[in-house]
């Protein structure tokens, strides 16, 4: 029942009090991601239309994640290695799990490297991430690297708005620029390879002047070949204008986008694919929101590293993923820290508060922070960080810290859980050493583990010999 | 032999620097005493170490007075069989 915002929708409101707490678990399972549970449908203005979108839909259509680290993500960087990238392909396979949610990865096709590396990664043997190529199909001798190359489906640029067809590609029309575009797609067909095409700038684009009619066009090509070659649509938020909330304009209100190419196109939603770019913060909800509104695809890079501001982080979207679907669905989480570590050793730096895999992504230097870990990890912790991604909730040791930080950093240092960790108490020493460093010697910088281990040694010596002797 | 009370005052004088005849059965130790939140735990630590009893931490940690340490401790020591 849609009602109207009035002057006065104040209504009273009574405590219902309970002496147990209610920690709201059906959504805060401390196993998983917190849900995203709906509790109604999702209504948004269409051409004066009220159009409602069911979100219970995302439990049972094929959400899938596909990867471009290899494309997107190095147009950011010094090119990998081949071995790095075939590390990285096999953790991908590893994180992706046996269903597939990190569906497909894309390669360059165009030099000796990019091509061993392909073949490299095919030879692991994994069904996923599937590999797909990606071509600037300026010359039809892309199609042949494509062929060569054994590949499936290519993404291929089709550039939609004028900024693009008028400004970089200097097409004197739109009319020439599409029928340019579908003579390449009509290219890929013959070559028996799936065309994905990615509609550059689609937020800047006149969506009812030329991106509609000419994904229109694809479609009805698409009738002429069998489903495997039909045309799939990768809408590119290249300088990451799109919008997420309702009630914004086309062309970058992405549920209106997604809207139109789904429904009034009849662009089915497996065919539809999200990519999304960071400029203004918005990529990681930007993707869900594709997801939500019927694109089934969300392109992503690991860590959101990609061109300038970067991609929708893939670690995220498997987080999502989960908590949309209220299940793990076999993806195996921990990997998301292997790749972390990974990276950081073949020198891509992650900020120390990048969530999910930063080195203090879960590290709180509070006392009274570290005072709620040791009491319930629950209170300061976004789930079980240690099941999932092998990282417990730690205590950075500042003037903050407090003997409840020192404690959690202690019993986290041996290892211990429940009735064997050892009271604070036990450790006054150890947390008066710390106020000292700064009252007494006024130090400005955090305490790092290396000194504190020390210190445990030297000040807690009966449990050092009884946990680490 | 020194009472409990006598022997809470001379710890709690020694933790926080005071001198023991200041120090009132109905004092408050942080209110009253200056007792920061690490002298706190110190405060319990030595009890412990004086009376040779281990204490709930939560439990011990919630006394607020010097009376109240008294009560707590000769409880606790009595519990665990200590003679005081």
């Amino acid at each position: 029942m849609l009602e109207i915002m009035k002057a006065n929708n104040k209504k009273p409101f009574s405590l219902v009090d309970r002496t147990d707490p209610n920690l709201l678990e059906e959504t805060f399972d401390y196993g998983l991601p917190p849900l995203v549970r709906f509790d109604g449908p999702i209504v948004e203005s269409i051409d004066g239309k009220l159009v409602t979108f069911d979100p219970q839909a995302l439990k049972t259509r094929e959400l899938v994640i596909t990867d471009t680290t290899f494309r997107d993500g190095q147009q950011a960087r010094p090119p990998y290695t081949i071995e790095q990238m075939v590390h990285i392909y096999d953790l991908l396979s590893k994180l992706s799990g046996p269903n597939g949610v990190v569906r497909q990865t894309e390669f360059f096709l165009y030099t000796k490297n990019d091509r061993e590396t392909l073949d490299r990664c095919r030879s692991l043997g994994h069904r996923y991430p599937e590999c797909t190529g990606w071509i600037r199909a300026n010359t039809m001798d892309d199609f042949r690297l494509v062929q060569e190359m054994r590949l499936a489906e290519t993404g291929m640029l089709t550039s939609c708005s004028d900024y693009h067809i008028f400004n970089k590609l200097k097409f004197k029309s739109r009319q020439e620029c599409m029928d340019r575009y579908c003579q390449v797609v009509d290219a890929a067909f013959e070559a028996g390879i799936r065309p994905r095409c990615h509609l550059e700038d689609i937020t800047r684009a006149d969506v009812e002047g030329f991106v509609l009619p000419f994904v229109e066009r694809l479609m009805r090509m698409s009738e002429q070949v069998p489903e495997h070659l039909s045309v799939k649509i990768r809408m590119c938020d290249t300088m990451g204008f799109g919008l997420s909330y309702p009630g914004v304009e086309l062309p970058r209100s992405i549920p209106k986008l997604i809207y139109k190419l789904n429904q009034e196109v009849g662009v089915p939603s497996e065919r539809l694919e999200w990519h999304g770019h960071n400029d203004f913060h918005k990529v990681h909800i930007n993707g869900v929101t594709a997801w939500l509104y019927g694109c089934d695809a969300l392109n992503s890079t690991l860590f959101g590293f990609g061109e300038r501001t970067g991609n929708p982080p893939l670690e995220a979207a498997v987080l999502e993923y989960i908590a949309i679907r209220g299940d793990l669905s076999d993806v195996r989480t921990e990997t998301i820290t292997e790749l972390a570590d990974y990276m950081r050793s073949i020198g891509m730096p992650i900020p120390d508060n990048y969530p999910f895999v930063g080195r203090g992504f879960n590290t709180t230097s509070a006392g009274i922070h570290a005072g709620g870990l040791r009491q319930d990890e629950r209170i300061y912790n976004i789930f079980d960080t240690t099941a999932l991604l092998g990282r417990p909730p730690r205590v950075a040791i500042t003037d903050k810290t407090g003997a409840d930080g020192v404690t959690l950093w202690v019993n986290e240092f041996f290892g211990l859980k429940g009735a064997q960790r050892i009271s604070k108490i036990k450790l006054h020493k150890l947390a008066r050493w710390v106020m000292e460093q700064y009252e007494v010697h006024g130090r400005l910088t955090s305490i790092s583990d290396q000194e504190l281990e020390v210190k445990t040694r030297e000040l807690l010596p009966e449990f050092w010999a009884k946990y680490r002797g | 032999m020194a009472t409990v009370q006598q022997r809470v005052v001379a710890v709690t004088a020694r933790v926080l620097r005071l001198d023991p005849n200041t120090i009132k059965p109905e004092h408050h130790f942080a209110r009253d005493l200056g007792a920061e939140s690490i002298q706190s735990v110190e405060l319990v630590a030595n009890f412990e170490e004086e009376f040779g009893i281990e204490m709930d931490e939560d439990a011990a940690l919630s006394v607020s007075t010097v009376g109240g340490a008294v009560t707590f401790i000769t409880d606790v020591c009595k519990q665990q069989g200590i003679d005081v």
